[in-house]
Parts: structure tokens; C-alpha cells; sequence
């Protein structure tokens, strides 16, 4: 069976987390390159996996109400056989409960399914279901010779007292919403809510426990591209090239099915990039993630990690040619203030102080400044220097700044940000 | 690491929370080990706790996401995870009180303060730690970053003093929202992307007008978020235009010819930078933080 992919899923959760419902069906499915009636089944399908609740609403403004990240649900959205989804509990309640072998676990599946209309489950079944138990970590077999008998693995948390559950929880909750990767630690995390519940009384249980701090200016999508972190990682562990399709956030399209009548294939199948990847980027302050790698040649190339879709591993290469590329890659980045691989200028800027007491501009730029340093200093204003690959990443860094920055050089990023502030005045100049 | 397992599936997941069963994977076991390596780990955890599930984790796999990630943009003095988190927290859960001790945005000491802590909130645009409280003395709330406090000594209070605290801070904190209307310039629609990026962390919508191929952004905001709204605007400069919100459009335009007349373009007189610290708009608040920081980078833009 092919692998279930869920690029289509990924893009269309994007578009609706940033655009909401801005456009009608038509103007959406458009712009996934998609049909109409592709459209219609991926929302039914997203629906369900919501459970039936509207999927704009996900979007709403609730930091203060709720720390849930809403488009974890993708991750969920795996597709399980109906027959299979109820003998798993079956099984996993009993070896919760103690340790079992497959013949006996046989026997409570015939007991417990025996209303069911399919058919029940036979021993090789039993043993397959283990298997993958066993494989993904859930359950672990008991010392001992044949017939083996298994059992839940909690040995993580077991033993714990409630305020050490307590603990773990909240130190989880702190680090899935602030570090990176957040994926796992949100699957742990709701696993931990179900020990929560199982290990508190009733009378003592307050809703509270669970929701132990508030996040803010939070960029929920970038869990979304946590989704092909798992196979990039493990392309670079073996050194290995990597294709994908690369749709250009810039472009209208972000998402192109695939054409299955062959009729239609040739000149539509769009072309795959291939790439070393050497590092993968992350950037804090937006929540963003970024691909660097290099082509066949050795040249450095850089994706968006939002526009990567239909990832598949291709051959390996020399770990001395894989060691280089990376150095390479490395040493272009380190005064980049993003990804820009650039020639490096040095920028020079004055910020001017506040008029209040407390010089919160300072303390701005001295925490978001990167490498740079504040070289001159006197009562109303200080210069801060930084040589980067090329002014573009820092550009809108130094606007946000408005009037309380001049750049003083280079004299090419100084003109650039006079014309613009000319420009934005002009868009104001009726009021 | 791959995230997308059958055992994770929505189908799977319901029936088990039902019946109050959990399972632990290997990768969310070798996340934890990674998590737990860090500094953070010792401060959230009793030292024998920690030992124990180290112990427990001895024969799972570290991610080799150090190896291969790396971050760009953090800031500097990076306190994602502040030490008196976890002190705090674990008074929160008892809903007691507590007695504060701090020094101010000045560095100034401060005489210990008894109070109610009543929400802790992370920023990840400045990434820093706040603590939402209720000054008794003052009696008046609060909002103190964690990286000012140094000491926190758990105060008894009792129920009634804590659900009359709450009462008041769930009050202050419904504040009057406001709406400003952006929008896009046409010719920056292929930058679309990254500027809906720029506001997704804010309550919004947006409409799109199929003839005119453009876009309207309607930000709902708080007055506390203000100044980061206008920290967006000016972050991404020319692309976008308030449409709807006139004292919006003032700043911006203030903005601008002051800036100008920085650069000598303009014969205005230079007044203060335009950069507003929230503590002016935040009388009772302790905190100037919580709206005028943050940057991003975005490489694309030309």
C-alpha cells in the first residue's frame, strides 16, 4: 500500500490558519491547485478528524482561555481500519492491567468483540498488533522464554508521585510550547493528561491543573512544518539527497494534485528539486522553518519549508563530500541574519533613546540585536554595528524601530528606508 | 520521529481517553530525554525526580535535532525558562498566596510585596516569562516579569481572599478590544504569505475582493497589544496600509516624518523617538514589555 501522505492536509490547514475563511470554495480549492470536489472531501475529512467542529473557529484568539494548539489534530488525522481501532483498546486495557500472552489476549478479543459484526480476530493478528506495539515503543515483553507475555510500558511514570505528575506535566507543557520540536512533546503531553486524570481524585481534581500557563504571540502553524522534520532528519543522519516538489510561498498556488489518469501526466508532473540538505533553520521570532542544502554542482540552495511537499530519500553520498558540503553551507550561514548567504556589509545604526527613564530601545536591541554591539553611546542616543550577508533580513528589523532608528550605513539600505518612509507618508497624507 | 503513527490516530485516541488509558512511545520518550537535558529540566524538577526518569529514559535514543537545527533569532538573554516558573507555579496550584520580592525595571529594590499570583504568561515575541498579579498592599493588579523577581515565600490566604482576587483580575483582563483594517497593496500580493504570517498570532480575519485582487486584514486587538501591532506595521513598512483606524493612521504617519526629518528629508522638528513603551498606557501595569519588543526576519523580502 503507498505511504499515506498528508501534504494535501498540511497546505490546506496553512491557508485556512492564515487566511481563515477570506475565500469561498472555489477561490480556495483554486488556489490549492485542487478540485472543487477535492476541496469538499478534504474539508469533510478535516471535519471529522475535528470532531465536527467548524475549522475556522480553530483559529480564534484564545491565548488567555486555552494553551491546546489546535492544529495538532493533524497529526491525528492517520487513517485506522474500524476493526483494528477496536481491538487495540482491547488489548491495551488488559496489558494495562497485567502482563498477557498472545493466545490469552486471543481469547478476550473473541469475549469482548463477540457483538461485533466482523469477523474475530485471528492469532497471527494478535501477533502483528504486538509487533507494532512492541516496535513503537508501547508495550514491552516480559523477561522470560516462549509464550511471551507482554505489558504496558509506563515505566516511565510510574511510581511517580501525584505532584512529581505534576511536575512532568508542566515542564512538558513549557517546553513543547517553547522549543523545538514541539510535536512530540504535545503527544506526551496528552498522554500525561490521561495519567493526571487516572492519578487524581475526583473531589480534588480542578480543570485548572491543565491549563498551568498562558502563551502569547504564539505561530501555532509551525508545528505544521514539523511534519516532514522526522524524514529530513533522518536523510541527513545517512547522508542522503533528498526530492521534493518546491511550490514558492510566492507563487498562487501551494498545493498541485497529482494527476492519476496517465492521459494527463506527461508536462503537468512538475519538476522535483534535488538536494543535499546539510542544516535545517529554524527562526524563533516568526516560527518558521528553513531548508539549506546543496545542488549536485555544490551550489547552496535555501527552501521554505512551507512550500516543501512530496519528500522522498535518494541515494547516499560519502560522508567526506556530505562533511564539506555542510562546512560550506555552515560557514555561509554564520553572519547571516537569517538564511541570506550574501557578501557581508557592515550595518551601522543610531538608535535614539526614549525620553523616559527607562531605555527600553537599549534593551531591544541589545536582545534582539544577534551578534551585533552598540560601539558608541552618549546621553540621547547610541550606534549599534553588525556585519551580516546583505541588509535585506535586517531591513524590517531596523523599521520596526519607526523614528527611533537611522541607519548611517551603508548608504544603499539608507536611501532604501528613506524612500519608503516617503512612500508611507504619502499613504497618509490625506488625514 | 515520525509523527504520523497509527497509535496517534484520532480514532485510536478517543476510545482510549475513555477509558483512561495512555500510551508512551518511543518518541515521546526519546523528546522527553532531549527536553530533559537541558538546563531547564533541573529547575522544573526535584533533583530525585529527574534522576529517576533519566534512569528510566538510559536506553532511548537522543533526537539528533542539535546536530542538524539551527535556530536563528532567539534573543540574547534567552529566559525561556525562568527560575521561580516552577516555585510560583506549585504556590498557584494551592492558590495561596505569596510575598514577592523584586527590584523594578530600574534595577531598583523593591520592599517585599504580598500578593495573589493569578496567571503566568509566556511571550514569544520577546520571549520572556510575565507574572499576572494582585498587589495587596496596593491593591491594585500587576503584571511583573519573572527575570525582576528573585525570591517568592509561599503567604497563607484563605478561599474567599482568593476567589475575590480572582473576581477582579478576571474583570481587569476584559478589556475593550480594538479593530484596525489593513490592507494589502496589490502589487506585494506575492508577499501575501509572510505578511498574514505577521499577523497570525492575533485575533483576525481576512477578506479578499476576487475583483480588485486584493486583501484586508481586520485585527482585533487589546490596548496592551497595541504598540505590537504598530511594531508590525512598521515591520513590514510599505506592503500594507491601514484602511480603517484613524489614530493608527496618525501614528503611522507621525512615524514617517519623523523619521524622514531623522534622515534630514524633512523640515519637521525631531520630537521623541515613536516608539512608545507600554508603561505609558498601562498605569497599573509594572511592565513596559509586553507589546514593544519583538522582530522578525523574513529573507524575502525585496
Amino acid at each position: 500500500m503507498a505511504k499515506e501522505s498528508f501534504d494535501k492536509e498540511i497546505q490546506f490547514l496553512r491557508l485556512l490558519a492564515l487566511t481563515g475563511d477570506a475565500f469561498d470554495r472555489q477561490q480556495f480549492a483554486g488556489r490549492l491547485g485542487i478540485s472543487v470536489h477535492t476541496f469538499d472531501k478534504t474539508i469533510r475529512r478535516l471535519k471529522e478528524l475535528n470532531g465536527e467542529n467548524d475549522l475556522t473557529e480553530l483559529f480564534g484568539y484564545r491565548y488567555t482561555d486555552s494553551a491546546e494548539p489546535a492544529l495538532m489534530f493533524l497529526f491525528r488525522a492517520k487513517s485506522m481500519k474500524e476493526s483494528e481501532s477496536r481491538r487495540l483498546p482491547i488489548l491495551l486495557t488488559a496489558l494495562q492491567q497485567q502482563a498477557h500472552t498472545a493466545s490469552e489476549l486471543l481469547e478476550l478479543c473473541d469475549e469482548q468483540l463477540a457483538d461485533y459484526a466482523a469477523a474475530p480476530p485471528d492469532e497471527k493478528t494478535i501477533r502483528s498488533d504486538l509487533r507494532y506495539l512492541e516496535e513503537i515503543g508501547v508495550v514491552r515483553r516480559e523477561p522470560g522464554g516462549r509464550p511471551y507475555r507482554y505489558r504496558l510500558n509506563h515505566d516511565l511514570i510510574e511510581q511517580l508521585s501525584v505532584d512529581e505528575l505534576l511536575d512532568l506535566y508542566e515542564f512538558v507543557d513549557v517546553m513543547a510550547h517553547t522549543r523545538i520540536p514541539s510535536v512530540q512533546g504535545y503527544l506526551l503531553r496528552d498522554n500525561l493528561k490521561i495519567a493526571l486524570r487516572a492519578a487524581i481524585s475526583e473531589t480534588d481534581w480542578d480543570d485548572a491543573l491543565l491549563e498551568p500557563f498562558c502563551y502569547r504571540y504564539h505561530y501555532e502553524a509551525r508545528i505544521l512544518d514539523e511534519a516532514h522534520l522526522s524524514a529530513l532528519l533522518s536523510m541527513v543522519e545517512q547522508q542522503r539527497y533528498v526530492s521534493f516538489q518546491y511550490y514558492s510561498p510566492s507563487r498562487k498556488r501551494t498545493y498541485g494534485a497529482r494527476s492519476t489518469n496517465p492521459l494527463f501526466s506527461s508536462g503537468q508532473e512538475q519538476l522535483r528539486k534535488r538536494v543535499l540538505p546539510a542544516r535545517i533553520i529554524y527562526d524563533h521570532q516568526y516560527g518558521r522553518w528553513y531548508l539549506l542544502g546543496t545542488l549536485e554542482g555544490g551550489r547552496i540552495v535555501k527552501f521554505r519549508m512551507d512550500g516543501i511537499v512530496d519528500i522522498a530519500g535518494e541515494e547516499a553520498v560519502e560522508s567526506t563530500l556530505f562533511q564539506e558540503r555542510r562546512a560550506r553551507v555552515d560557514s555561509k550561514i554564520r553572519y547571516s541574519w537569517l538564511v541570506d548567504t550574501g557578501d557581508m556589509v557592515k550595518v551601522k545604526a543610531r538608535f535614539f533613546k526614549p525620553d523616559t527613564q527607562y531605555d527600553f530601545i537599549r534593551e531591544r536591541v541589545a536582545m534582539q540585536g544577534q551578534w551585533g554591539s552598540i560601539t558608541e553611546e552618549d546621553e540621547t542616543s547610541f550606534i549599534f554595528e553588525i556585519e551580516v550577508n546583505g541588509w535585506v533580513e535586517i531591513r524590517p528589523w531596523l523599521r520596526s524601530f519607526g523614528s527611533s532608528c537611522e541607519v548611517l550605513e551603508p548608504v544603499g539600505l539608507r536611501n532604501s528606508l528613506i524612500e519608503e518612509w516617503k512612500e508611507l507618508a504619502g499613504y497618509y497624507e490625506s488625514i | 520521529m515520525n509523527p504520523f503513527e497509527k497509535i496517534f490516530s484520532y480514532q485510536l485516541a478517543s476510545r482510549l481517553e475513555e477509558q483512561q488509558i495512555f500510551t508512551l512511545t518511543s518518541q515521546e520518550r526519546s523528546w522527553l530525554k532531549l527536553m530533559l537535558s537541558s538546563t531547564a529540566a533541573e529547575l522544573a524538577l526535584d533533583e530525585s525526580t529527574l534522576n529517576r526518569l533519566q534512569q528510566r529514559l538510559e536506553r532511548d535514543e537522543v533526537p539528533s535535532v542539535h546536530e542538524v537545527i539551527v535556530e536563528k533569532a532567539a534573543s540574547s538573554q534567552h529566559t525561556d525558562f525562568p527560575e521561580l516558573l516552577i516555585p510560583l507555579r506549585r504556590i498557584m496550584r494551592k492558590r495561596q498566596g505569596v510575598l514577592l520580592q523584586r527590584h523594578n525595571k530600574y534595577g531598583q529594590h523593591m520592599n517585599p510585596e504580598l500578593g495573589v499570583p493569578w496567571k503566568l504568561e509566556y511571550s514569544a515575541a520577546r520571549q520572556e516569562w510575565y507574572m499576572y498579579w494582585f498587589n495587596l498592599h496596593r491593591s491594585a493588579p500587576m503584571t511583573t516579569r519573572l527575570k525582576h523577581m528573585y525570591k517568592v515565600t509561599e503567604q497563607s490566604i484563605t478561599k474567599q481572599q482568593y476567589d475575590a482576587v480572582s473576581q477582579r483580575m478576571e474583570l481587569h483582563m476584559q478589556t475593550e478590544r480594538h479593530e484596525i483594517a489593513i490592507q494589502v497593496l496589490p502589487i506585494y500580493n506575492k508577499e501575501l504569505t509572510r505578511i498574514l504570517h505577521a499577523f497570525s498570532c492575533f485575533d483576525k480575519r481576512v477578506r479578499f475582493d476576487e475583483q480588485e485582487q486584493s486583501y484586508s486584514i481586520y485585527v482585533r486587538f487589546t490596548n496592551s497589544e497595541r504598540e505590537y501591532v504598530l511594531n508590525r506595521l512598521r515591520f513590514l513598512g510599505k506592503r500594507v496600509q491601514i484602511i480603517e483606524g484613524d489614530d493608527f493612521k496618525q501614528r503611522m504617519q507621525d512615524t514617517a516624518l519623523r523619521a524622514l526629518s531623522r534622515y534630514g528629508v524633512t523640515p519637521v522638528p525631531v520630537p521623541d523617538g515613536d516608539e512608545r513603551s507600554e508603561s505609558n498606557e498601562q498605569k497599573w501595569s509594572e511592565s513596559d514589555a509586553l507589546s514593544t519588543a519583538a522582530t522578525d526576519s523574513l529573507h524575502d523580502e525585496k
